[in-house]
């Protein structure tokens, strides 16, 4: 009974949506369904991120904090925002509400100014992440040059999957949009140090590195033979000494 | 002969008034049913209206009620109960009494008549919240 | 932060800078422009430099349309839905932000302009619900209008089976304002009316791109004395209405043009209504005096209408209040008001009562040869007193306060007793550089101001020039003063007058004030207050007290200070509409009409008489209070000579004629009469100036029609729970 029923309706579901119906919705321009951020855009009080998480800024940063606002002209000093934001973040590894209500207080804003800026930018960190804030670009110079090997790489040493935050706060991997580093793909970025030309086995070590406590690994290539954005082989242009004064020019002058 | 020159409508006429008891009780019955009939008493009601029959008179008017002594000239065609009802609407030709098919249970309510107009008319009430709340002094 | 924080500075520190030369109010005229010709499809049009390519479209009637563009709001360009063609230019330009140029020719229905406006109505509806049958906007939705209009007749979505439309979660913003963020557009005319003209900072957007919502990003809820014009600005069903919510749609309802009479500004109103019942409040444009916002209390306290009214007369029936007939009550009433000696009747005048019902009572009162006739709100007797309409009416105007450049708030928060009033003084703020002091308690305007301390002999410091605030009232061009009617009531309120008189004065001699300036504003929250004293009612509730009447007549007083103790063996009589204080200590109780069941007139705050429309008709029993009174008075054998409300607007004409003439202000202007006749002596209470309104909370419920409305009280506990969650 039960099957035949179950039969009865595959054939009429199949009827329904076979072709008449996958060629009504043949889709004109995209083939991928739009990607929408992995984060929130709204705040949730946690325990690690609520308006009374303490955060003032340390002597040093208040130093800071009185020179950038010296930049920006009385009635200007709104434009102080991003560069106060971005100092707590460094201050904290992150941001979280409490110093979006500091900068507020600050530039004598109202908050939701604020909230707004620190939404729209992607390098706000509005969540805790781990000491090593590891992006790993996936754009498609990085994909074709074997990004998804080094992200794998990556998730392993650091035994955190991607989007979290591994379980001794060590680590946060994320898959990052294009950073500007084509040539040496593929990268990936921790804090502020890019790692480029990388492999499975060198992107390991890096982990490993800083995970074990160990002196930072040098930032750049990972391959001996690049010091920085240059051909990976050897140079294909000016490759000769430049010429000297008089270099085509008339001989009668 | 008699039937010729019309002596039995006269002769009919005479019996009408006797069967409604004499002259006097035949202007009261007049009175109170403008009408002058007489026939064949079918049956009576537990509320005192009387069924009579008379097929002399067409169909349609051969089957009449007198409505019971006690309501006057108050009576209205709602105070034929429903097992008369049938008969003198000629549903059947079975009066009640005859009918052996008449159900009769227990949960069905005796007859009344209808109320409207007089105090006792059903007054239907609304049973959602009123648009204007009263204020109520305390 | 709207204001440009350089002028402002700048005019803080000493003398203003914009007495000097930064100074931007259009005081003075300068010399016209000269005006640049356009052409909006091929018809020449003249305009001033600077016009939009919208505003010039709509000087010859040719609308584009718009989702984010709002006169009243700043010019954001963000919807595109004005899109236009302009000659010569390769791409289509937003209308909306653009400025003109000579000789441009723009094409408002070219086939490029079409092709845009149906690409962008496109885009807008790729992510926008198909939820029309069950949102609340439908039927006075742009987008619905738009799509009509401009869009294209076929969709191209096919999406759906596959990532589907984008959903936003529904913020909760407060009880009065319903969200569906899936509906929104990002028009963000919420966002700039909350920081414009609401200022509260409350709404904006996160994210960005697809991501990008408005909102408030943390749980806060959007509470404002005018949020509910969002729900107006609102292009589409993203903010909605949530006591209305699934209440009705508007080809549903009968509308009919009315007036608001919750505070003294007079709002103009729209009364939508259905078989007999008010479901909303929509407001009016009224440039003079509304623009087109509204107040929270005026727009959402309209469902107090129906709860908490006097259905049937009532008289006291072995010392309880019973539902009695129409003749017994009135007999009962007139019984006591014949039988008690003429100075021993008195009657108190209440918050929302009409010119008509104040003008029958009076008459009555003086038939029967009594002259206790007296406003909840008392105003001072010494001096003019009452004689003189300039010492009681907002002689400048509320669009005239827009003018000024230095304004001194006395004794009053109008943000709480005319949120429309404060509008402009924000607006001035904002844009004309306005500089705005407070004498009393320091309470959030909405707007920085000079808070110049909360005793009244601050005013006489200002008067005297022992101030240091009076050198910025020196250098005023055009200086404004306005008085909060709540001081007058005081026991120094006519000191309190005297003294702001001497000093509008004062300052009127030294500065040159445009022609017909009038540095003298009262302020009312009481709507019925201005036509109460122009028609004379000039005791006051002291007096009263002190007169211990047989006969106390309340017309609607509920909010005065009247205890049934003050008069234990008084026969009191009450006359209202709601079931409230008053109802509750009188002997009868009269059933009368509300503001939106009678046409009745108002005179607000500037001494401009408009006049309510009759949406619905009186609940129950009750009956509009000019015609209770009419038949009160057959029954006492003083018989009023009018039958209809064009006899009862002839008397009114007769005692001030300005009552009938409505949407006009009678200039009053015998301002050094007044001051003459201003007692110079007395002294000030030693207690600084208080409000009854200071805080969001104490703004909703101020009158019976507010305090019977459960909307009103959920706004209540809404303020007290964000504050407690906020500590």
């Amino acid at each position: 009974m039960n099957l035949t029923s179950n039969r009865v309706i595959r054939v009429l579901l199949l009827k329904n949506c076979s072709l008449s119906k996958a060629l009504k919705n043949v889709r004109g321009v995209q083939s991928s369904a739009g990607r929408l951020s992995d984060h929130l855009f709204v705040h949730r009080d946690s325990e690690e991120n609520n308006p009374n998480t303490p955060f003032e800024f340390n002597e040093a940063n208040k130093k800071r904090v009185e020179a950038i606002l010296a930049i920006y002209p009385e009635g200007h000093k709104r434009g102080a925002m991003m560069p106060l934001l971005d100092l707590a973040q460094r201050q904290l590894g992150w941001l979280p509400i409490s110093a979006m209500h500091k900068v507020a207080e600050i530039l004598k804003l109202p908050n939701m100014r604020v909230y707004e800026v620190a939404t729209f930018y992607t390098m706000f960190n509005r969540q805790p992440v781990g000491k090593y804030h590891v992006q790993v670009c996936t754009c498609t110079p990085c994909w074709l040059r074997g990004s998804d090997e080094i992200l794998q790489a990556v998730t392993k040493a650091a035994n955190c999957a991607v989007g979290h935050t591994s379980a001794d706060k060590l680590f946060t991997v994320i898959e990052v949009e294009c950073l500007g580093a084509c040539a040496n793909a593929p990268m990936l970025q921790v804090n502020d140090d890019y790692y480029e030309d990388l492999t499975a086995e060198t992107t390991e070590k890096i982990i490993n590195a800083l995970k074990n406590g160990q002196d930072k690994p040098p930032p750049g290539p990972q391959v001996s033979s690049r010091f920085a954005a240059e051909p990976a082989g050897q140079l294909t242009t000016l490759t000769s000494p430049p010429p000297g004064p008089g270099f085509k020019i008339r001989s009668d002058l | 002969m008699a039937k010729f020159f019309g002596v039995d409508k006269v002769v009919r006429f005479f019996q009408i008034v006797r069967d409604n008891g004499g002259i006097r009780g035949s202007l009261r019955a007049l009175y109170r049913r403008d009408e002058l009939k007489s026939g064949t008493l079918i049956g009576e009601d537990k509320y005192g209206n009387r069924y009579f029959e008379n097929n002399m008179h067409f169909y349609g008017r051969n089957r009449w009620v007198e409505y019971a002594d006690h309501v006057g000239l108050d009576y209205n065609a709602s105070q034929v109960p429903p097992e008369w009802f049938g008969w003198l609407h000629y549903k059947t030709d079975l009066p009640p009494y005859k009918d052996p098919s008449r159900p009769n249970y227990k949960w069905m309510l005796d007859h009344t008549e209808n109320m409207t107009g007089t105090r006792d008319a059903y007054m239907p009430y609304s049973t959602t919240r009123p648009k204007i709340e009263a204020w109520k002094p305390k | 932060m709207l204001r440009l924080p350089l002028i402002r500075a700048a005019g803080l520190s000493g003398c203003r800078l914009g007495a000097t030369g930064l100074h931007t109010t259009a005081s003075k005229l300068q010399a016209p422009p000269e005006q640049i010709e356009v052409f909006i499809d091929d018809i020449p049009v003249l305009v001033d430099p600077g016009t939009t390519v919208l505003q010039a479209a709509a000087k010859i009637g040719v609308e584009i349309p718009r989702f984010c563009y709002h006169e009243r709001l700043a010019v954001a360009g963000n919807c595109r839905m004005c899109l236009v063609e302009i000659e010569k230019q390769i791409k289509p330009v937003a209308a909306c932000a653009m400025p003109v140029m000579k000789g441009w020719r723009v094409k408002t229905n070219s086939d490029l302009t079409r092709k845009a406006r149906e690409g962008v109505m496109e885009f807008l509806l790729v992510n926008h619900p198909l939820d029309c049958p069950i949102c609340d906007q439908g039927g006075e939705c742009d987008l619905q209008d738009q799509s009509m209009a401009f869009g294209n007749d076929r969709s191209r979505f096919v999406d759906i089976n596959f990532s589907g439309k984008r959903a936003v979660e529904d913020k909760d913003v407060g009880p009065l304002i319903k969200t569906v963020m899936t509906r929104c557009i990002h028009c963000t005319r919420c966002i700039r009316f909350a920081s414009e003209v609401a200022g509260v900072d409350d709404l904006g957007t996160t994210g960005r791109g697809s991501d990008m919502q408005v909102g408030t990003y943390v749980e806060k809820m959007f509470l404002s004395e005018l949020s509910g014009n969002v729900i107006d600005l609102c292009p589409v069903g993203a903010l909605t209405s949530k006591p209305y919510a699934f209440v009705a749609r508007p080809w549903e309802t009968r509308r009919t043009d009315s007036i608001d009479v919750l505070d003294a500004v007079g709002s103009n109103i729209v009364v939508s209504t259905r078989s007999g019942e008010v479901l909303r409040v929509l407001p009016r444009l009224n440039e003079e005096i509304n623009e087109e916002w509204l107040s929270d209390k005026s727009r959402f306290a309209c469902d107090g209408l129906k709860r908490q009214r006097l259905l049937t007369p009532m008289m006291k029936v072995d010392s309880k209040l019973q539902p009695v007939e129409w003749e017994d009550a009135l007999v009962a009433a007139s019984r006591a008001l014949q039988q008690a000696p003429a100075t021993k009747i008195a009657a108190v005048t209440g918050k929302l009562a009409d010119a008509e019902a104040l003008i029958s009572l009076k008459d009555l009162f003086n038939k029967l040869g009594s002259e206790t006739l007296a406003t909840e709100q008392p105003f001072p007797k010494d001096g003019a007193g009452i004689d003189l309409r300039s010492s009681y009416i907002m002689n400048n105007k509320i669009a005239g306060i827009e003018e000024a450049d230095v304004v001194v708030l006395i004794g009053t928060n109008p943000r709480f007793e005319a949120p429309l009033v404060n509008t402009r003084l924000r607006k001035s703020y904002l844009h004309r550089e306005q500089t705005i002091a407070l004498i009393g308690p320091e309470v959030d305007l909405t707007y920085e101001y000079e808070h110049l301390g909360d005793s009244a002999e601050v005013i006489s410091q200002l008067k005297n020039g022992t101030h240091p605030f009076c050198a910025t009232l020196k250098n005023a061009k055009a200086p404004l003063i306005i008085l909060g009617a709540e001081q007058l009531g005081r026991s120094d309120g006519s000191k309190i007058l005297a003294e702001t008189q001497a000093l509008a004065a004062s300052l009127g001699k030294t500065v040159q004030a445009p022609e017909n300036w009038k540095v003298l504003n009262v302020l009312h929250s009481n709507a019925s207050q201005v036509a109460a004293l122009d028609l004379g009612y000039g005791s006051s509730l002291a007096e009263i007290k002190a007169q211990n009447p047989q006969v106390l007549f309340l017309l609607g007083a509920d909010d005065a200070d009247i205890k049934r103790e003050d008069f234990p063996n008084t026969f009191i009589i009450y006359l209202g509409s709601h079931g409230d204080q008053g109802a509750c200590i009188a002997d009868v109780v009269l059933p009368g009409a509300a503001y939106t069941e009678k046409n009745a007139s108002y005179v607000n705050t500037e001494g401009r008489a408009q006049q309510t429309g009759t949406a619905v008709n009186p609940p129950g029993m009750a009956r509009p209070d000019w015609k209770i009174i009419r038949a009160l008075s057959e029954f006492i054998g003083v018989r009023l000579p009018y039958d209809t409300i064009h006899d009862v607007r002839g008397r009114l004409e007769q005692v001030a004629p300005h009552l009938v003439r409505y949407g006009d202000i009678e200039p009053a202007n015998y301002f050094a009469q007044a001051l003459e006749l201003a007692k110079k002596t007395g002294s000030f209470a030693s207690d600084p100036l208080e409000l009854k309104q200071k805080t969001l909370d104490e703004f909703f419920m101020t009158d019976v029609v507010s305090r019977a409305s459960p909307t009103m009280a959920k706004c209540v506990q809404a303020v007290i729970k964000q504050r407690q969650a906020q500590l």
